[in-house]
């Protein structure tokens, strides 16, 4: 019997999720894959349809799981078996070795500073690079350097240990081992998010091929003043700043060609963000966003559609672009579309183009699905026990899920649901407490 | 009490391994601390909020009996906790700390210009100092919580959260203005995705909240009058024939739900026959009342996403799923029937309306797309038909439709009680009618009074699926005062000098959380369980009758003009 | 001679501003070091007269920042500290100090850059116009005179009434449902502003000597009428009294203001 809850993925409605159980007494592990809880927020620029500055709002709740003495944190960590059932269930976890001391590291980053070593930044989306040993951003929580074995001199060639030498708190390790940690919780919530479709794929998008086409998490990261560029918008081709830029919506998204059917919901109205900021930064810079149905579906998402057009010139064309060639002499992007107003072939020229991917679930999911019994919907989300009554539960009972690992939605909506899991999971509690009295 | 004396105050500087201690001149700061008015100790330690670094400061406040203590290291924002805890440990109440930034706010900043940066953190040091001289101790007021909810509306999403309430084992009262349960499921006839029966689905949820002996179900019944605070609610609801009874609660859910619009005035409807909402719609195939169709004509976005002036320009959401499930609904009882739906944006989200978008085209629904600027018009013919004449932008040509039956997809707008409950509750509505939230991303289902909670279709325009879960949310955060059984609440509040107020009314009207009450005396009076620390009435207080705990005007100016020399 | 190195005072709050100034610090953005960071709960706590004393104690600076508007931690507080700073700098403007010296702007919890900028730019802003003119060994003493019959303006009831019902005013209505528009409003404000400020100039001028119409005309730059005016209104205050005369020439006295 167990009065504890796990919480799998730390992102904001893991972290949601996590500070609600704690707040009411209920003590909390959460786990998160990656050395820092954050999730796909902390890498955003600004949300819609506020504006609000992501990690702003988002790291005191951070912080928060951090302090609170109610919440384990587990990062770098990921699940591996899952026994038992609800009220009792026992979770084997396993931690990877940082290669740090999390007691004695004070998250100084003088080691940081010193590693000869770069490679591609996961955080901003490969744009940038990090060193071996690193903290995937500045407010990473919690905030203690991980060696990427991978990378690192020391483990791949036996040589350097520069971090070790100039550590002030003495906090490296090369001889840390994974831990494995077994857990006994009454519940388990699953809020392991998304990741973003590559379109290599799509040849007819040129991502991969053409310098200055983009993705939107790849934006978010050159746009957001803490990214690689400062917050500067700059051309990937010559870094100069875009005159014009083009959104493409619903990239390998309802699509019939089988890749992703489903709506990813968010791209509509991150789309129509992203062109304010664009207006915001470069006022001169013309702004188009390409769509099929403009999804501003949400709680003020509408008006915020409204104003882009009205106050920041942001210009929606109901196109699906047929094709995106490139001048290899300027790496400008000519975009090959129906005008459906005249029925016409058109061409659109610009500098540079966004393509907005279909948001899919994780891989990781499948594995989770083994060691759980779970059931997966045809996508690769977590199936609700009942898409009407039960979205909530699973197959499972005392495991639930909650923001987009569920289904599409944005985070009002990821907040909320993850809130119901906590519910679900306090009543969990209650409910075989009380069995187990009886 | 330590205050009435002279205070005696400890100041410990952080060299932070290298991150302060190899630009600023720590030896120097300790030093200089020593010499300012009132310290009675001061140490330099490596890493002050190691373990080592917190006992140091235990052991200091006993050995010296300090009675106030000043960190300068990092920044309080991430450490203030940690401090005040060390603090409260060595029994030295936590608001009699303070903290000097000499790192994110000197070393870091100023690395080339170690003398300045180390001048910078001596001044930030006797800041410190001033201010903490002036601290007092302070109280975090308790207050034990009810563990009672009150759950205003008895529809799907206020019976989720009842039941989720009642299964945290507290008690629950759930009112509803009609004389039974089911809100909207009373009136739907099938429910997307699944297409379930509504009318089971009613079932379910009803069967189970008249059998939990935690719930009591109040039909016929609306709330009168509401008074309090979180943990405190009192709350009187009459039902219909005016019988009252008072509810003592220590959360409020609002789960009122939300009406369809009657479109009067717009394509004919009111006037015509056959010109009906989708909602009526599902009555009368729920009532087996609809006759044989021909052709059908479902228009959408009728009196939303309006662009005009003063319109209502929200997208109800769930309006082009109805239309896709009522057409599919249409063509299953009737095949011949040739069913069109004239929109704008195909708001099909998510996993499943996607799949049910593609349902409906292979099912033979005609999917014509108009622009706002040019919408259709529907002329009656002879015979009680009627025409529909659309500029369809995809073939970029109008087309002419004949319908015996024209139904209009129209938002979901805020009901009327609401307004009179969000003046009684003092919760706000938004511009576009809905009930305000406390933030639009992080609290979706908290207001900004503590303690009250709304969710489903009263917050904004959802499916009964995103209304339960957003229902569990609102039961997650109820129950989160009432599983503590009390709140403590911040002790950085504003406090009131009576003797000087006059009962202008300006803190009323400018404190965002209505924490400002006037008492029988027409004396403004704070409740400490609603502040939260802006200071923005004491700095506004005509009277000057408003001081701010932990800071003060005085604490304040202390703090600043201690980093100056003169007059 | 050594460089003047100007003292700014800067009041941030704790949920986006100070945040800010620690994200630059976190990101190692160096700017001069001569900002003296005090943290409050929420830039709307910076009453009027804060500023005041601390001109009045030499700063040569003061720089208020909010989270930006919409999004005030404590839903708008900011938006209240707006209204207050727009007076504040009206009342700095008949002192005799320039107005420049005290600035009000917003950076969230993710400007770092933008803090360092701002911190920039106004360090650079008071390096040019010098030092304060009440700093240093020789204070000048009309504008500290000036500065303190500020402060005492800022403290009146009617003119804190005024500021704190501005957003009410100018953006819902009063209760005869009227909306009064923002050029009215700050008309009257002005008004309110210069009368206050004159009558506190005149009860401390009075307060260490009776003077005459004619002495106080000169000692404000008024004209005698106007001085008269603010007289006839301080006198029905109960602020002022006939000391004496002399010849025919009344005296005018400060009386203690309850």
């Amino acid at each position: 019997m167990s009065n504890s809850v796990l919480v799998v993925g730390g992102g904001i409605a893991g972290i949601q999720a996590s500070l609600d159980l704690a707040n009411r007494g209920t003590k909390v592990y959460l786990v998160e894959k990656t050395p820092s809880i954050g999730g796909r927020m902390a890498q955003l620029d600004k949300t819609f349809p506020t504006l609000d500055c992501s990690i702003c709002i988002l790291a005191p709740k951070m912080i928060e799981c951090l302090r609170h003495p109610n919440i384990t944190l587990l990062t770098y960590s990921e699940v591996k078996e899952v026994n038992g059932q609800a009220g009792d269930f026992t979770v084997k976890i396993l931690q990877h070795p940082r290669y740090v001391d999390a007691e004695k590291c004070t998250g100084c980053g003088t080691c940081m500073e010193k590693c000869p070593v770069k490679a591609p930044n996961e955080f901003d989306m490969g744009l940038g690079n990090r060193k071996a040993v690193y903290m995937p951003f500045k407010q990473a929580v919690p905030l203690i350097a991980t060696i990427d074995s991978e990378h690192c001199l020391y483990f791949t060639k036996g040589v350097c240990k520069v971090c070790q030498k100039v550590c002030p708190s003495n906090a490296i390790n090369y001889e840390q081992k994974p831990e494995e940690t077994v857990l006994n919780v009454s519940s388990i919530v699953l809020a392991t998010g998304f990741d973003t479709f590559n379109p290599s794929s799509m040849k007819e998008y040129g991502y991969g091929r053409f310098k200055n086409v983009i993705l939107s998490m790849e934006f978010e990261r050159l746009i957001c003043a803490s990214g690689p560029t400062g917050g500067h918008l700059l051309r990937p081709s010559d870094g100069k700043e875009p005159k014009s830029i083009v959104f493409v919506q619903c990239v390998g998204s309802r699509s019939q060609r089988g890749e992703f059917p489903y709506c990813s919901s968010v791209c509509c109205v991150y789309a129509t963000k992203e062109s304010i900021l664009v207006k915001d930064h470069m006022p001169e810079t013309e702004v188009y966003i390409m769509y099929i149905d403009m999804r501003a579906i949400g709680k003020g998402f509408q008006e915020f559609v409204d104003k882009a057009k009205k106050q920041y010139d942001v210009r929606y064309v109901k196109a699906h672009p047929g094709g995106i060639a490139e001048d290899p002499a300027t790496n400008r992007l000519q975009i090959y579309y129906e005008d459906i107003k005249t029925g016409e072939m058109k061409r659109l020229c610009t500098d540079m183009v966004v393509l907005c991917p279909a948001l899919i679930p994780k891989e990781d999911n499948k594995k989770i699905a083994e060691a759980t019994g779970l059931e997966l919907d045809e996508y690769g989300f977590f199936k609700s026990k009942n898409q009407l009554t039960a979205p909530i539960d699973t197959n499972i009972p005392g495991i639930y899920i909650c923001g987009y690992c569920q289904s599409p939605k944005d985070i009002p909506e990821s907040v909320a649901q993850a809130s119901g899991a906590a519910a679900r999971a306090a009543e969990t509690i209650t409910c075989t407490t009380k069995e187990a009295k009886r | 009490m330590s205050e009435n004396k002279q205070p005696r105050i400890g100041v410990f500087v952080c060299y932070c391994g290298v991150n302060i201690g190899a630009v600023i001149n720590v030896p120097e700061v300790v030093e200089y601390a020593k010499t300012l008015p009132n310290v009675a100790h001061a140490e330099g330690n490596l890493y002050t909020c190691s373990s080592d670094g917190l006992s140091k400061i235990k052991e200091a406040i006993k050995k010296h009996n300090l009675t106030r203590v000043v960190v300068a290291s990092c920044t309080p924002r991430t450490h203030e906790t940690l401090f005040r805890g060390a603090c409260e440990e060595a029994g030295l109440n936590k608001y009699l700390f303070h903290m000097a930034n000499i790192r994110e706010h000197s070393s870091w900043v100023h690395p080339k210009e170690p003398e300045k940066a180390t001048e910078k953190a001596k001044e930030l040091v006797r800041m410190a100092v001033a201010k903490a001289a002036l601290l007092e101790s302070q109280v975090e007021p308790e207050i034990s919580v009810q563990p009672s909810a009150l759950v205003i509306g008895g529809g799907v999403s206020g019976m989720t959260a009842a039941l989720s309430l009642a299964r945290q084992d507290f008690i629950v009262h759930l009112v509803e203005k009609e004389d039974e349960l089911g809100g909207k499921l009373k009136e739907l006839y099938k429910l997307y995705p699944s297409n379930r029966k509504s009318s089971e689905v009613l079932e379910e949820f009803v069967q189970a909240v008249h059998s939990n002996p935690k719930i009591t179900v109040h039909t016929s019944s609306t709330v009168k009058n509401a008074e309090g605070f979180i943990g405190n609610f009192k709350v009187t609801i009459a039902d219909h024939e005016g019988k009252e009874e008072k509810l003592d609660v220590g959360t409020i859910i609002v789960a009122t739900g939300a009406n369809v619009l009657k479109p009067s005035g717009m394509y004919g409807y009111g006037k015509r026959k056959k010109v009906i909402t989708q909602l009526e719609l599902e009555n009368l195939i729920k009532e087996n009342k609809l006759r044989k169709p021909k052709d059908v004509a479902m228009i959408q976005c009728v009196g939303a996403r309006e662009e005009k002036e003063g319109g209502r320009n929200y997208c109800s959401r769930i309006c082009c799923a109805v239309a896709i499930k009522n057409a599919l609904e249409i063509k299953e009882l009737f095949p011949d029937a040739e069913v069109s739906i004239l929109y704008r944006d195909m708001q099909a989200y998510g996993k499943d309306f996607e799949e049910q978008y593609q349902k409906a085209r292979e099912n033979f629904i005609q999917f014509v797309r108009f622009d706002a600027e040019k919408p259709p018009e529907v002329i009656p013919k002879p015979g009680g038909k009627y025409r529909v004449i659309v500029h369809d932008v995809l073939i970029n040509n109008t087309i002419e439709l004949d319908a015996d039956m024209v139904v209009l997809s129209t938002p979901l707008i805020q009901s009327e009680e609401a307004k009179e409950l969000s003046r009684m509750l003092k919760v706000p509505l938004g511009t576009d009618g809905f009930f305000f939230e406390a933030h639009v991303k992080l609290r979706p289902v908290d207001f900004a009074t503590d303690g009250i909670f709304v969710c489903g279709t009263a917050h904004s325009p959802k499916t009964i699926s995103e209304s339960i879960a957003q229902a569990y949310a609102a039961a997650s955060r109820a129950g989160i005062p009432m599983a503590l059984k009390q709140v403590r609440t911040e002790a950085i509040t504003s406090i009131i000098n009576e003797d000087l107020c006059t009962g202008c009314g300006t803190c009323i009207k400018i404190c965002p959380y209505n924490a400002i009450q006037k008492d029988e005396r027409g004396i403004a009076r704070v409740n400490d369980v609603l502040c939260k620390g802006c200071g923005v009435c004491a700095a506004s207080c005509p009277e000057k009758a408003i001081t701010m705990r932990h800071f003060s005007d005085a604490q304040v100016l202390a703090e600043a003009t201690a980093a100056l020399g003169g007059n | 001679m050594s460089e003047f190195e100007p003292k700014i005072i800067g009041f941030l709050c704790n949920w986006c501003s100070y945040a800010g100034a620690d994200l630059a610090g976190v990101s190692r953005i160096q700017y001069p070091s001569n900002i003296r960071v005090v943290r409050v709960m929420c830039s709307g706590r910076i009453d009027p007269i804060i500023p005041l004393e601390v001109f009045v104690k030499g700063a040569d600076g003061v720089l208020v920042l909010g989270c930006h508007p919409a999004d005030c931690h404590y839903i708008e507080g900011n938006l209240y500290e707006e209204r207050k700073i727009k007076m504040l700098k009206k009342l700095l403007a008949l002192t005799g100090l320039e107005p420049e010296r005290l600035r009000l702007d917003w950076v969230s919890a993710s400007e770092g850059q933008r803090f360092a900028q701002i911190v920039t730019e106004f360090t650079d802003q008071i390096k040019k116009l010098g030092p304060s003119p009440v700093s240093g060994e020789k204070p000048n003493q009309k504008i500290l005179e000036n500065l303190r019959a500020a402060k005492k303006a800022a403290s009146d009831f009617r003119l804190r009434v005024l500021v704190g019902r501005e957003r009410e005013l100018t953006e819902k209505c009063n209760v005869y449902e009227e909306k009064i528009s923002q050029e009215e409003f700050d008309s009257v404000l002005d008004e309110v502003v210069k009368n206050e400020f004159i009558r506190q100039k005149i009860h401390l001028l009075t307060q260490t000597q009776p003077l005459s119409v004619r002495a106080l005309a000169e000692a404000t730059g008024m004209k005698p009428a106007a001085v008269l005016k603010e007289i006839v209104n301080m006198r029905r205050r109960n602020m002022i009294t006939v000391d004496s005369i002399e010849g025919t020439t009344p005296l005018f006295r400060a009386l203690e203001v309850e």
